[in-house]
């Protein structure tokens, strides 16, 4: 995702949006739909909600396309609407009802295709007992230090377009991602 | 290589290690270090751990009418009246600018190089009034200095 060539091009492409070529938009779109929806569902944990956030953003980026300048990477500018409506969101509706929509989800969760090896249904159970357990340690993160870990570990940002999505400094970004990382190992540790 | 945990430097540099993006040459002098302390081979394998288990953290595909639903929202926005009048003209924009340019251009050498008429207009007038102002006091001083004539009261001037 960072390579320059492919800033440059994104950053053609949304300029092209600007000048009123729509097809230019739906190529970021195919390009960009699956990982900002991905990492909307990481940080809320809610499929419904993660759709409807991801639409925004993209609602949000079309709306915005003749002002748009570009002064930062396209990806960087993308993840920052992105983060800025997924925070938003879980400061507004960080509550029970949430917490009881991931247990829920937890407990009926989405079966997990596996086509090749057929695995047996204990594996299966084990593998989902697994990824609850992962999902509730990086739910149980701070949310900057959960953008920040997602933004790492599933995107391929560097420290500092992490900074520039955040707001913050590398240095901060760096010690957010130390104290999650300090946070995970300690939950995660006897999956290891 | 100085201990990245005891020493607080370059500590990110474990991080990376463990998900295997630090190039080669950084790499190869964590993996020295590694060999004779402890501390950094244990928090290594615990982050390798971390990373693992992240890695079996599948999310759901997008939904197939993510696109339909996307462009729906689209339509269904209220243009402003400027985009209303603007939009139909929008792909001549990039050909006007340079017209405009031109036109700029051209108007602008048409003023600078006009002789400035007006100004010696307006200096022109201006000399004309003083004129006038200069006779016209004249003419007073003169009615003042007439003798008056007699029976005439002071009310008249």
């Amino acid at each position: 995702m960072g390579a320059s060539a492919a800033l440059d091009y994104d950053a053609e492409l949304m300029l092209r949006v600007k000048d009123g070529d729509e097809a230019s938009f739906g190529l970021l779109l195919d390009k960009y739909r699956a990982p900002v929806s991905h990492f909307l569902y990481r940080m809320v944990q809610d499929q419904a909600v993660s759709e409807e956030l991801a639409q925004e953003v993209f609602l949000r980026v079309y709306k915005s396309r003749e002002t748009y300048e570009p002064a930062a990477k396209f990806t960087t500018w993308l993840f920052r609407i992105a983060t800025h409506l997924a925070l938003n969101w879980l400061r507004d509706e960080k509550n029970e009802r949430a917490q009881e929509r991931l247990d829920q989800s937890t407990e009926d969760g989405p079966t997990r295709e596996v086509p090749d090896r057929a695995p047996s249904v204990e594996q299966e159970m084990v593998a989902e007992v697994k990824v609850a357990e992962v999902r509730r340690a990086v739910a149980a993160l701070p949310d900057k230090q959960r953008a920040a870990v997602l933004m790492q570990k599933y995107e391929e940002m560097e420290y500092s377009q992490i900074a520039k999505v955040l707001s913050c400094s590398e240095s901060a970004v760096k010690s957010l991602l130390f104290r999650a990382y300090e946070t995970l190992r300690v939950r995660l540790a006897h999956m290891a | 290589m100085n201990c990245p945990i005891k020493t607080q430097k370059n500590k990110e540099w474990l991080l990376e290690y463990s998900a295997g993006r630090l190039d080669n040459e950084r790499a190869a002098r964590v993996a020295r270090h590694l060999a004779m302390c402890p501390e950094c081979a244990r928090f290594v394998e615990a982050q390798r751990g971390v990373w693992q288990a992240l890695s079996q953290w599948e999310p759901e595909p997008v939904s197939a009418d993510f696109d339909r639903r996307l462009y729906s929202r689209i339509e269904s926005q209220p243009a402003t009246w400027l985009d209303r009048l603007f939009r139909p003209l929008q792909p001549l924009w990039h050909a006007a600018i340079p017209v405009a340019a031109a036109c700029l251009l051209i108007v602008a050498s048409v003023v600078l190089h006009t002789p400035q008429a007006p100004q010696v207009t307006v200096e022109k007038i201006e000399a004309e009034q003083v004129e006038r102002t200069l006779d016209d006091m004249q003419m007073l001083r003169e009615l003042a200095l007439t003798p008056k004539p007699e029976g005439s009261t002071s009310k008249s001037m």
